[in-house]
């Protein structure tokens, strides 16, 4: 009791300016999806009020993660890990199939995505890897070691196929190597080897002759990295805008359309045509493209202050990191934010065209329980490690 | 402390590096922002401006069915509707007091139109959520004194129009029914609806020609633009790209013929055809019962529906195509033709009947409990004479009678452009030992002979038989559809004349036949007299066949003829269920066809035959 007691008292230690940007952006995440779901008939009308419920459960979550200590995560660890893999591999097999990709597993009529629970399993894993508690080992725990480990998740998510959340693992992992000492140069050789496939593969899919490939290449070259035909589609549609406008084009240009006529201060509250409308598809609209309901409606000004709320939460997440009392405090604390921030990050450039359309909600905002309710868990994680920072 | 300061120190200076990275992308997407919102924003007015277009999809005329004569039997009429336009007449303010508004006009005008409304408050809503920009119906297909009350009424009219909407018509009712099918409501694929915002009720053959030349007829839609302004209301429209009509299928068909063919069958179950026995064109197909496919458009009244579907005689299957018969006599021809083809027979060979013939041991009666006493050919298939057709059917054997049934192309489909034809079955040796897990036997042979036992054929198949009888031996594909046109009339395709095969017969085998068929209808003491009708000669043959549980004793009866004798011009099959005979029930039938057919009396004046 009194431990429970004591543990209360430490939430007191809580940063708060950052549990003040998590709320304002689930304040912002329910207002938008109430526009965003207004003109539909269907059940999906009170969307919204869905979203509350799971924000009022995520926030509850969050406060219990904030209490408890994140150094006994070091016991469940490779649990969660495990269990990350088994629903994996559970929903290649029973997974929900929704457009042609089977990403969603069903509990009792509520929707989980592994993948995301798959990320969060890296992280946890990663972090305690990383910071091996016996005081005499100071060597690093082998960095291909640790990419194995988050390889076989993200080959997982890819097979669903989620092209885009599978490569979420690697910032992921690298961010977490980079902070915790591993040496830099292979990172960035890594990094730059990415950059190089992205580049491979684009230059592929908009210009085969320049690389000399006849369209029989291109074929053995797509089917040998398995880029699908809807992938390359994306990735066509974002290299050339004009495209294709009314098919697959379309998410994309009525996006950028809704974002850039949304001009300084907005078209207001519910105005937004094209998102009431139904241009921005109204399936997608409260969940991957909540982003350009709230640029169409609020303006510069209603986007940037989202940015800026993310800003504060990178900033808020990172400090905690800076303050922890231990290595694994900040190895975890850098995973969430980079995993946060990379769905923030993504999300919002596809919606404004500068990254091909992936199916990355964001976090805190777009319409979705079970991430809300992660996304929150992960976030109290963050306020588990400030609370315990050494001093007073 | 683990760890030493220093390396603290190093991860400390890490993480700062990766939140610099962090917050240096946010700036950079908040300048991107920037640009795409401020600085860029009056491209995007354009795009918004262009995007207050919408594009509705227009359905392209469908094309229509005409008969040999160029008669309409399927065509596109106009439908009234009662529609309100909501941008003349919405309300300020809430969406509420303009869903009051039009209640409050639809109250109005129910008297006017003296029907209740179809639409209710939810469908208002409905409409203004999904198609604001196009007109809402509030009644369908308006009464002309409905029309013309609209038209004197001095009650405010802005924003209430009459709006025409394409249906289908098939102004003879249910004249072809079973060829022409009926259309219903279409279901757009994905693919279809891409690119436009919304659509309009387009039309799809659900069954018959109609299904069958739906890719033909449906033309290719079109699109219009309609510019909305900033609540969604229609503000102006223009038609972007003029829909394609969708091209006419010319029938071989003969709506006057069809429409004797009809009213022979009437009131009885059963099919006819008449075909040109000079090139296989289609110029009659009737199955009794009918329905009419206007009943059907544009959704099919469920009571109907299952109304037309639990009733025994079955109204919506084409029993001219789709339904199989033993075909009795009718097929005697046949068994003459194979044996005199053999050789095992010649004409002028006699047969004694004495009412009966012995199967092994087991007597086979013929209809005549009297016999025949001698008979020959040309005597045989004017009397009909079952046990003539056993004796020579055992002599040139089995095979010989299924090969020609085979070639005169018994037991397998014709080809017509028509749903659901049957094949039928010519029964052989292989069948029935693979079928059935039996040998065939010597009683196979004889039933087979007089068209009995397991051998079945549609109505089509028989006129296919009596057209190539008639023409000496030339068997043609049945041709319904022999080409399309466009909108104006021009010709875009025309279908050729299928020439199947020449049987290999000898002029003289033919000839015998044909002679003893024209007696059955020409002959005083003819099985088929009673099809005859002045001033024309006719041949035919007459059939009888059991069906169904034996106490029952239900016949199906058969005839088929053709005429003129000298130079066929048609060739008819006639079946009707529930017959006494096929000379007693079907002759005077087919007496009143061919009546019509060579202008004795119209065919709405008949009585019924038999």
């Amino acid at each position: 009791m009194s431990g429970f007691l004591s543990n209360l008292r430490l939430l007191r230690r809580m940063n708060w300016l950052m549990l003040a940007a998590i709320i304002g952006l689930i304040v912002i995440g329910v207002f938008f999806i109430y526009s965003a779901t207004l003109m539909r008939e269907d059940s999906t009308a009170d969307l919204f009020r869905k979203q509350i419920l799971w924000a009022v459960a995520g926030l509850g979550c969050y406060l219990v993660t904030a209490m408890t200590d994140y150094r006994r995560l070091r016991d469940v660890s490779w649990g969660f890990y495990a269990m990350g893999l088994i629903l994996l591999v559970a929903v290649l097999f029973f997974g929900t199939r929704i457009y042609g990709a089977k990403r969603w597993l069903m509990f009792l009529g509520v929707g989980v995505q592994p993948s995301e629970i798959g990320k969060l399993a890296v992280i946890i894993l990663g972090a305690c890897l990383l910071s091996p508690p016996a005081e005499k080992y100071d060597r690093l725990f082998p960095m291909w070691r640790l990419f194995a480990l988050a390889g076989v998740p993200m080959l997982l998510v890819m097979k669903e196929p989620d092209l885009g959340s599978a490569l979420v693992f690697l910032p992921l992992v690298t961010a977490m190597l980079f902070v915790s000492g591993a040496p830099a140069r292979p990172l960035v050789r890594l990094m730059a080897g990415g950059v190089l496939v992205v580049i491979l593969v684009l230059s592929a899919v908009a210009l085969p002759e320049r690389l000399g490939m006849t369209p029989e290449h291109q074929e053995t070259f797509f089917r040998t990295i398995r880029l699908s035909d809807y992938q390359r589609e994306r990735i066509e549609v974002f290299l050339h805008p004009g495209k294709d406008p009314m098919g697959s084009g379309w998410n994309k240009r009525q996006s950028e359309i809704a974002v850039g006529s949304g001009g300084l201060t907005g078209k207001g509250f519910l105005n937004g045509t094209q998102n009431i409308l139904g241009f921005l598809p109204r399936t997608v609209a409260p969940t991957d493209f909540i982003f350009s309901v709230i640029a169409e409606e609020t303006g510069f000004a209603g986007a940037l202050t989202v940015l800026l709320l993310y800003g504060v939460l990178v900033i808020c997440g990172l400090y905690a990191a800076m303050v922890a009392r231990d290595k694994m405090g900040r190895v975890l604390c850098v995973g969430i934010v980079t995993m946060i921030f990379t769905h923030a990050f993504v999300n919002m450039a596809m919606t404004i065209g500068v990254l091909p359309v992936v199916g990355i909600p964001l976090p805190l905002v777009s319409y979705g329980g079970t991430f809300m309710v992660i996304t929150l868990f992960s976030l109290g994680l963050i306020q588990s490690v400030y609370v315990r920072r050494p001093g007073l | 402390m683990p760890a030493g300061n220093n390396t603290v120190n190093f991860e400390l200076k890490r993480i700062r590096l990766v939140l610099s990275i962090m917050l240096g992308l946010l700036l950079l997407l908040g300048g991107m922002l920037f640009s795409l919102q401020v600085s860029r924003g009056s491209e995007f007015e354009e795009s918004l401006h262009r995007q207050s277009m919408r594009r509705v999809r227009l359905p392209a005329p469908r094309g229509r069915i005409l008969d040999r004569n160029m008669v309409a039997l399927a065509e596109n009429q106009p439908c009234y509707c009662l529609a309100f336009y909501l941008e003349e007449i919405r309300k300020p303010g809430k969406w509420a007091k303009s869903v009051a508004e039009v209640q409050r006009r639809i109250g109005e005008l129910t008297i006017l139109v003296g029907r209740k409304p179809v639409i209710t408050e939810d469908d208002i809503w409905l409409h203004i959520r999904r198609r604001l920009p196009l007109p809402l119906v509030a009644w369908r297909s308006l009464d002309p004194a409905a029309l013309a009350r609209l038209a004197e009424a001095r009650c405010d009219m802005t924003g209430i129009d009459i709006y025409v909407e394409p249906t289908r018509a098939y102004p003879k009712n249910d004249l072809a029914a079973h060829v022409l099918g009926y259309v219903g409501k279409a279901d757009l694929s994905d693919d279809e609806a891409a690119g436009y915002q919304y659509t309009l009720p387009e039309m799809e053959g659900k069954m018959g020609l109609e299904r069958k030349f739906d890719a033909v007829m449906a033309g290719e839609a079109g699109g219009r633009l309609v510019r909305i302004d900033a609540s969604g209301f229609k503000h102006a429209e223009q038609v972007e790209q003029e829909p394609r009509a969708g091209a006419s299928i010319v029938l071989a068909l003969d709506s006057r013929i069809q429409a004797l063919a009809e009213t022979a069958i009437r009131d009885v179950p059963g099919a006819v055809v008449v075909l040109d026995p000079g090139n296989g064109d289609v110029l009659a197909v009737a199955s009794s019962p009918s329905f009419n496919p206007n009943q059907f458009v544009p959704i099919v009244p469920k009571a109907l529906w299952e109304e037309l579907n639990a009733d025994p005689q079955r109204p919506m299957l084409n029993k001219a195509v789709a339904e199989v018969y033993a075909p009795g006599s009718i097929f005697k021809p046949v068994t003459a033709l194979a044996a005199l083809n053999s050789g095992a027979v010649s004409a002028g060979m006699t047969v004694n009947c004495p009412g009966y013939y012995m199967i092994g041991s087991k007597p086979m009666k013929c209809w005549n409990p009297n016999g025949h006493g001698p008979v020959d050919l040309r005597r045989a298939i004017e009397q009909s004479c079952n046990v003539y057709f056993a004796t020579i059917g055992v002599k040139c054997g089995n095979d010989a009678i299924s090969d020609l049934a085979s070639l005169f192309g018994l037991g397998a489909k014709t080809g017509i452009e028509l749903d659901r034809e049957a094949p039928g079955l010519v029964p052989t040796p292989e069948w029935k030992k693979k079928d059935w897990h039996d040998n065939w036997r010597i009683g196979d042979t004889c039933n087979f002979s007089i068209g009995q036992g397991a051998l079945s054929v549609t109505p089509l198949q028989m006129a296919v038989l009596a057209a190539t009888l008639a023409n000496g031996g030339t068997v043609y594909r049945p041709r319904l559809v022999t080409g399309l046109r466009d909108w104006q009339g021009n010709t875009l395709t025309n279908y050729p004349v299928v020439k199947v095969r020449e049987l290999p017969l000898a002029p003289s085998v033919m000839q015998a036949v044909r002679q003893g068929m024209h007696d059955v209808v020409m002959a005083p003491t003819g099985t088929g007299g009673r099809a005859r009708i002045p001033g024309v000669e006719m041949a035919g043959k007459t059939g009888t066949a059991e069906y169904g549980q034996k106490e029952d004793r239900k016949k199906h009866g058969w005839m088929i003829v053709f005429a003129p004798f000298d130079k066929p011009r048609y060739a008819v099959a006639m079946v009707v269920d529930d017959a006494v005979s096929g000379g007693l029930t079907v002759g005077p039938r087919v007496r009143e066809l061919m009546l019509g057919i060579f202008g004795g009396v119209p065919a709405a004046e008949t009585g019924a035959g038999g």
